[in-house]
């Protein structure tokens, strides 16, 4: 199970940086989330588990509602992003298995990947919609990558997790007026 | 229960500031009076002790005590004397935003807390209409986040040994991001408003942050703590040259203080990376320094810089000899204790940084003359910015006592 939701971690945070369309995006970052919940469940962490569901369900859903109406899954000019997704992908199964040793190597996969993926996204050209749903990964990924620890964060941190993601999930660029 | 109070009532008080908008004076009030209850909370806070009242654990460092007090008075101080043409209001709101992100950061005792507080910060500055695209403002909080989330993984993974110098890497490296300093300065847009440019984080937020981040990392990698202060060491030198020849010779005058404070920076890194008791003191005062005097002096040369009106009036040049850390001002106190502590530690190192140090004054007289003609409130703001340099400068010890050191 540990595998399975480490590579679904995986797959969504390529499908973030594949997509452009708000269905492509809200289904990344459903994938992300069902991954670091399936992640957190497999370490017992049943209240974690919940926590990212519902943080990271409330920001698919608000992704799901804005933005452009399709996939847009790789657009023209997609093949380094493509190539990138794989790399990342492949870079972070060795660091998480061959040079990393002990238990936890799915979550330390999923949360190397996730966190490199979303950091390419969001530090790359992109609209708003995407830079956002990059974040509420990232989110998810910063509170899942504390369970790396031998001794466990506790809920609390992946409550504040799931509060941020739902937080930024709601932010409208451009209509909050600066100083 | 000090340290949720001493975030949640700036917070509220930021909130309670944006909804009545409509309302200035009601908004002031309101906002002035949370702000004002949640900086005595940070001065009641027994130092170390930790508060669970929410689940996670909170407490507050005295470095970080003494620098949150730092921040609340330098927020007054712009509020109270901010130019005309701005509105207090906002900035109200945004300081006490700022100052609530920057109690919560410093009373994290998880890495990860602290980095998921700087996430919302970054995301909520970055919302705000301003000059700069919202991808763009993100990049270097962002960055900041991913490298010290990897650092957090690598610090905690079972594994060789170099894992954990991958560790001081990632947290030296995102603490540069976070706060704008080379290699990664955050792109500065001149016309840009403050508060939604990159000033916040070098000038505001990043002091803070700087001490949060080095108090986890001698928690997660305490047997890296040689590669950590070399690492800070060689970035502050590179910082020290970098900001003050660009601060020297950039043709935009706030951009000159952007690489001012870039310098400032320098001296800083340089200090904490000494790792010793005077290196420690001289960062703390030239972080008092970089919130009580060149923050509020930066907010006052804004409209002279627009209107392009530099001015040679004795009071410029005092503001050019405290920003150039001259004596009596609190800069000269922080660069004596700097180059005793280099000298003790490696007597090469103070000779570099004492070279580093001669680069200061044509940016500062640069600077100084940048204030324009003082008036009024900026006049009061200046000469009240000057006093308490000069007060920090000849007496440090009880500045230096507030934060434990």
């Amino acid at each position: 199970m540990s595998a399975a939701a480490a590579f679904a971690a995986w797959l969504g945070a390529a499908l973030i940086v594949l997509s452009e369309g708000r269905r492509g995006l809200a289904l990344g970052l459903a994938l992300v989330t069902l991954g670091f919940a399936g992640l957190a469940l497999a370490g017992g962490e049943v209240e974690a588990a919940v926590a990212l569901v519902a943080g990271g369900g409330i920001a698919a859903v608000q992704r799901l509602r804005t933005g452009r109406d399709e996939w847009g899954l790789m657009p023209p000019g997609s093949t380094a992003r493509l190539v990138l997704a794989a790399a990342v992908g492949l870079l972070a199964l060795w660091i998480s298995t061959s040079l990393m040793s002990g238990p936890g190597a799915p979550l330390r996969f999923a949360a190397l990947s996730v966190l490199g993926l979303m950091a390419a996204r969001v530090l790359t050209p992109s609209k708003p919609p995407p830079v956002l749903t990059a974040l509420v990964a990232l989110a998810l990924s910063v509170a899942a990558a504390a369970g790396v620890a031998d001794t466990s964060p506790g809920p609390a941190l992946y409550v504040l997790a799931a509060i941020v993601a739902a937080g930024i999930s709601m932010i409208r660029v451009g209509e909050v007026d600066g100083a | 229960m000090e340290p949720e109070l001493a975030i949640g009532l700036p917070a509220a008080g930021s909130v309670c500031a944006a909804v009545l908008r409509t309302r200035p004076r009601a908004a002031l009030l309101a906002a002035a009076v949370l702000g004002f209850l949640g900086l005595a909370a940070v001065a009641l806070a027994s130092p170390g002790r930790t508060s669970d009242q929410l689940g996670i654990g909170l407490s507050l460092s005295p470095e970080s005590r003494a620098l949150l007090l730092a921040a609340g008075a330098a927020l007054a101080l712009t509020v109270l004397l901010a130019p005309l043409a701005v509105e207090r209001t906002i900035l109200l709101t945004w300081g006490l935003a700022g100052l609530a992100g920057m109690a919560a950061i410093a009373a994290a005792r998880s890495l990860e807390l602290l980095i998921l507080v700087v996430l919302v910060l970054s995301v909520l500055q970055a919302a705000a209409a301003g000059g700069r695209s919202f991808a763009i403002r993100l990049r270097g909080p962002v960055l900041a986040v991913v490298l010290l989330s990897l650092a957090a993984v690598c610090a905690r993974a079972e594994g060789p040994e170099f894992l954990s110098r991958f560790a001081a890497v990632g947290l030296v490296a995102g603490l540069c991001a976070a706060v704008g300093t080379l290699p990664y300065m955050h792109e500065f847009d001149p016309n840009e408003r403050t508060a939604t440019s990159p000033i916040p984080w070098i000038a505001f937020i990043g002091p803070v942050l700087a001490l949060a981040v080095l108090a986890r990392a001698r928690e997660l990698i305490p047997s890296e703590g040689g590669a950590l202060g070399a690492m800070m060491i060689g970035l502050g030198l590179l910082n020290v040259v970098w900001g003050s020849l660009a601060s020297w010779r950039t043709e935009n005058g706030a951009a000159a203080w952007h690489y001012s404070f870039i310098a400032d920076w320098g001296l800083v890194l340089c200090g904490l990376g000494l790792a010793i008791a005077d290196g420690q003191r001289a960062a703390i005062l030239l972080l008092y320094g970089i919130l009580l005097s060149r923050l509020p002096l930066y907010l006052w040369s804004r409209q002279s810089l627009r209107e392009k009106r530099p001015n040679d009036r004795p009071i410029n040049l005092l503001a050019a000899a405290m920003l150039a850390g001259s004596a009596p001002f609190a800069g000269f106190a922080a660069r004596v204790l700097l180059l005793r502590g280099a000298t003790q530690l490696y007597w090469p190192l103070a000779l570099a940084i004492g070279l580093g140090l001669l680069l200061w004054l044509p940016p500062s007289l640069r600077l100084g003359r940048s204030l324009g003609l003082l008036r009024g409130r900026q006049a009061w703001g200046v000469g009240i910015a000057l006093a308490i340099n000069v007060v920090i400068g000849l007496y440090p010890q009880p500045f230096l006592a507030l934060a434990g050191l």
